[in-house]
């Protein structure tokens, strides 16, 4: 752990912040260009459907219809598939559907009620097939197919020894399987054996700015304005589909108004292309927030933890099931049940590990990235299992975890990355918070308190790459050039902070470049909470390189060497001379100079690491509750919510603070009441009026976060904070509630009718 | 073709005359008419509040309003808070708290609070949490949204 003092401890008015208070801030969804027309999109009524015929002539002929799009354009394209590794999921549906909501036709008209109303004059012939939609329908014996034939693409990469399998059986999609020891034989030497099931749920991101894309294309060119959050990867996705070298495709970024994983990768992007190229005309697609509910969710999933300990309260080892949710399409499902699989054993020490995890296709929404990345699910099934089996074995689940958690420098795996976090500070932090030690003895009556922990963890990203460019101009201003973007969760604040203090300028001096990937260097995303660690570097490294070369420069011009000279407020101080930068710029190249420095983080494949690469840094979540139970109507009411986070460093606290507290709400909103349900084969409940996300009357009562500074391998020590409020908060409150009422809920979300079945059935 | 309405709306102090349809909405009205952008229109369906404006000061969500009922009154806007250029107390409150993340839900939230604070100028927190559940915000919690809106009474913002 470093200790140095951090140089981000003042407060700072985060860059992006006087656009957003102001409505100057322009999201994709304020875009207009001339001749814009608006696109609007038909979806299956059906789960499972193939489709005999589409007839759009009456809407091709409604005036001020300018473009239909269906699954017969689409086939003419090079590839018109995408996903995440495995690639099954058409630009707009190729002769099936195969959920309700799958996109079958598309209309670019003037505006939005003629789109619409040419929709209700295209007719679609189905003929409907049985529908699989859950894993248990899909998995069984003859089963309805989804997908007759293989999809494109391949397994994810993991490394040696490691299992990653695409499309290993019908109506799966892909298959982790990890081993470290010998499992079976660990488990058959242990004192006791424990095998539990857990059940994950479905949510969406609901992100308020709602998926919207504007595309201008022609034979030569293709140019998106998207509210997507990894413009590169959306780049080389339309460049395969279209067949385009990728260097004639353009994606513009905006700031983004919210997406939570829900703007990551490839989705309806290549439709809005479609569209744009067969109408000649710019096309605009904004979803509503309806469809938005019919586009990607979390995953569901059934997680089976059979867990090994000793009399002592040692824990051997761990073999696990877990099969999540895939819904119809890929999207990066290959990927989240590798980083469930490979997180389900929590940050404890084992003998030996087993875990085999399937991503399994049904006729429902496609599950895709969220927030968490499988992390989620893994840590409600872990954290809840390690608290059963303390209670079990009357061990104090303070004392059980203290016991078995791994210490600062324990590798994972081996293979992997070391702890680079103190587990136990962090408990202990919230233990602490939580008057854990001081509670109160049990009492008897209708209304019952419980008190819970957890230790959520995730891995932060493996195979990242970032490069970044720092342009500073002869005023000292500069601008940074990455392609992170803004999607709510500080990137420009910190990254800028990250440059102004390797230049030693003042933070309002630095500003950061529009995105756009004719212009803007590479970046792999904007995912794993990785970008204040990855891209962080690359613009320490830019601004560092601009920084030698002002040096270089003003050593040349003074006749002395570069370490006589340090750059402060921009000026250059030899000793106590003071020389002002900017004219001495002038005097030399004229007006307008600037230097540009460039900068790279890239973390290259390794076969000896588990996932294919050493992980970067570890995310744990440390999650303290106080919860009163009604045990006459089941109601669960959070108290007291402590949520913990570890920072490495913190390069703008208050956003730090902003992130645990937003993720920790919706992992919060999740276990008590927010899902996107179906009834048989349909969602019943994909529209904002009646899904429901937390409100601010529903804070807990009282509600603490803390963020811990324990040293990461990014920027000043900094590592990705994003997505570690959403790991332990569902264990947390099911512990709490055991603790509470004596009764455990292995499914989510612990609805008043769950928790009242649970204690009636107690009884 | 549908009926074609005249109008007079002040929007932000200004006096507009507009012939508008009798289908469009008020959001539509304010973001395409009249290039008002920081109404942003999320759910489309009055759940959301991210289209909140002002109108007489109370709040009233754009995107599920026709135009047409507001002839004669007066609107603020996002953009008609900060008069002179100079922030209003609150939006520096939820400038200087960080009250905001992807800031989407901001300007509904910023008009929302300021109708709060208009009529009880010592809001509690529990009569802030109420008050707030008009406007989802999906990214910050609410809790640094819920210090802002008492950073901003502290201010005098009502």
């Amino acid at each position: 752990m470093d200790d140095s003092p951090s140089p981000f401890r003042t407060p700072v008015i985060p860059l992006d912040g006087p656009d957003k208070v102001t409505g100057a801030a322009r999201y994709t969804f304020d875009l207009s260009l001339p001749g814009m027309l608006h696109a609007k999109v038909l979806r299956s009524p059906h789960p499972h459907s193939r489709i005999r015929s589409i007839d759009a002539r009456r809407a091709e002929s409604l005036a001020g219809v300018a473009a239909v799009v269906t699954g017969a354009d689409a086939v003419r394209l090079p590839d018109p598939y995408y996903g995440v590794a495995i690639r099954d999921q058409p630009v707009i549906a190729i002769d099936k559907v195969r959920y309700v909501g799958d996109m079958v036709a598309a209309v670019a008209a003037i505006d939005e009620e003629t789109a619409y109303r040419a929709l209700s004059l295209i007719e679609v012939q189905y003929e409907p097939l049985p529908a699989v939609m859950t894993v248990e329908e899909a998995l069984a014996d003859g089963a309805p197919l989804l997908f007759e034939a293989p999809a494109g693409g391949g397994a994810v990469l993991v490394g040696e020894g490691v299992i990653s399998l695409k499309e290993p059986r019908p109506n799966v999609l892909s298959e982790f399987g990890y081993r470290n020891g010998d499992a079976e034989a660990v488990l058959a030497g242990s004192d006791h054996v424990f095998e539990d099931r857990f059940t994950f749920s479905r949510i969406n991101h609901f992100h308020l700015e709602p998926y919207v894309n504007v595309a201008r294309a022609s034979s030569e060119q293709i140019e998106l304005w998207s509210c997507n959050q990894d413009p590169f990867v959306l780049r080389n996705d339309i460049a395969r589909i279209f067949g385009r070298p990728a260097n004639t495709v353009r994606i513009h970024a905006s700031y983004v108004g919210g997406g939570f994983g829900g703007k990551s990768f490839c989705k309806m992007e290549p439709l809005v292309v479609l569209l744009a190229l067969k109408a000649g005309r710019p096309v605009r697609l904004c979803l509503s927030l309806d469809e938005g509910l019919l586009t990607l969710t979390k995953h569901a999933g059934v997680l089976v933890l059979k867990t090994g300990v000793m009399a002592d309260g040692r824990l051997t080892a761990r073999n696990s099931e877990i099969q999540l949710d895939a819904g119809a399409y890929a999207d990066a499902s290959a990927m989240t049940v590798i980083k469930a699989g490979y997180r389900i054993t929590g940050p404890y020490r084992w003998a030996a590990v087993a875990t085999r995890a399937y991503a399994v296709r049904t006729n429902s929404v496609p599950a895709g990235s969220f927030r968490g990345f499988g992390g989620t699910q893994a840590s409600f099934a872990s954290e809840s299992q390690i608290d059963m089996i303390a209670r079990r074995l009357g061990i104090d689940p303070y004392e059980f975890r203290r016991k078995n958690l791994l210490a600062f420098g324990d590798p994972f795996q081996p293979g992997d990355s070391g702890m680079d976090s103190d587990l136990l500070a962090g408990l202990d932090a919230v233990v602490d918070r939580l008057g854990y030690r001081r509670r109160a003895p049990p009492v008897a009556g209708t209304k019952r308190r419980g008190t819970g922990f957890a230790i959520g963890i995730k891995d932060g990203g493996g195979t990242n790459y970032a490069q970044a460019l720092v342009k500073v101009l002869p005023s000292g201003r500069a601008i940074v050039n990455a392609a992170t973007v803004e999607i709510g969760q500080g990137a420009t604040t910190a990254l800028c902070r990250i440059a102004a203090e390797t230049l030693g300028l003042p933070l309002d001096w630095v500003r950061y470049g529009a995105i756009d990937t004719d212009h803007t260097p590479l970046n792999s995303g904007t995912h794993v909470s990785c970008a204040t660690t990855v891209t962080g570097l690359a613009i320490e490294r830019a601004a560092a390189d601009a920084l030698r070369q002002l040096l270089e420069f003003a050593a040349d011009r003074l006749g002395c060497s570069t370490g006589d000279l340090t750059l402060v407020h921009w000026t250059v101080r030899q000793g106590n001379y003071v020389h002002s930068l900017e004219p001495m710029i002038d005097d030399y190249f004229g007006a307008g100079y600037e230097f540009i420095g460039r900068g790279g983080a890239g973390f290259a494949y390794d076969p000896a690491a588990p996932l294919g690469a050493r992980n970067l840094f570890w995310i744990p979540s440390w999650v303290g509750v106080e919860v009163e139970v009604d045990c006459e109507t089941g109601r669960v009411v959070v108290k007291h919510l402590v949520v913990g986070a570890d920072s490495g460093t913190s390069v703008n606290a208050q956003a730090c603070r902003g992130q645990v507290e937003g993720a920790a709400l919706q992992a919060f909103g999740q276990s008590l009441f927010e899902e996107l349900r179906y009834d048989g084969t349909e969602p019943v409940n994909a529209t904002p009026l009646a899904y429901r996300v937390p409100l601010a009357s529903d804070l807990p009562e009282r509600y603490e976060s803390f963020v811990v500074e324990h040293g990461g391998p990014g920027p000043f020590g900094a590592k990705g904070i994003g997505e570690s409020g959403m790991l332990g908060v569902a264990a947390a409150i099911a512990n709490a509630i055991e603790d509470a009422v004596g009764v455990r809920l292995t499914q989510i979300p612990f609805t008043p009718e769950r928790v009242l079945t649970a204690i009636e059935g107690a009884r | 073709m549908s009926q074609l309405i005249d109008i007079t709306l002040t929007v932000n102090d200004r006096s507009h005359r507009l012939s508008v349809s009798a289908r469009q909405v008020l959001a539509d009205l304010l973001r395409e008419d009249l290039q008002l952008t920081g109404c942003k229109i999320g759910c489309d369906q009055a759940v959301c509040g991210a289209c909140t404006v002002l109108v007489e000061g109370m709040p009233v969500t754009a995107c599920a309003s026709f135009a047409f009922e507001f002839d004669g009154k007066a609107l603020t806007t996002i953009e008609g808070l900060a008069a002179g250029g100079v922030l209003d107390p609150v939006q520096r409150a939820f400038l200087e708290q960080n009250a905001f993340q992807c800031g989407f839900c901001t300007p509904g939230m910023i008009l929302s609070v300021k109708a709060l604070l208009a009529r009880h100028p010592d809001a509690d927190e529990p009569l802030i949490r109420q008050w707030l559940d008009a406007n989802i915000c999906r990214c910050t919690g609410y809790q640094m949204i819920v210090e802002a809106v008492r950073a901003a009474a502290r201010a005098g913002a009502g």
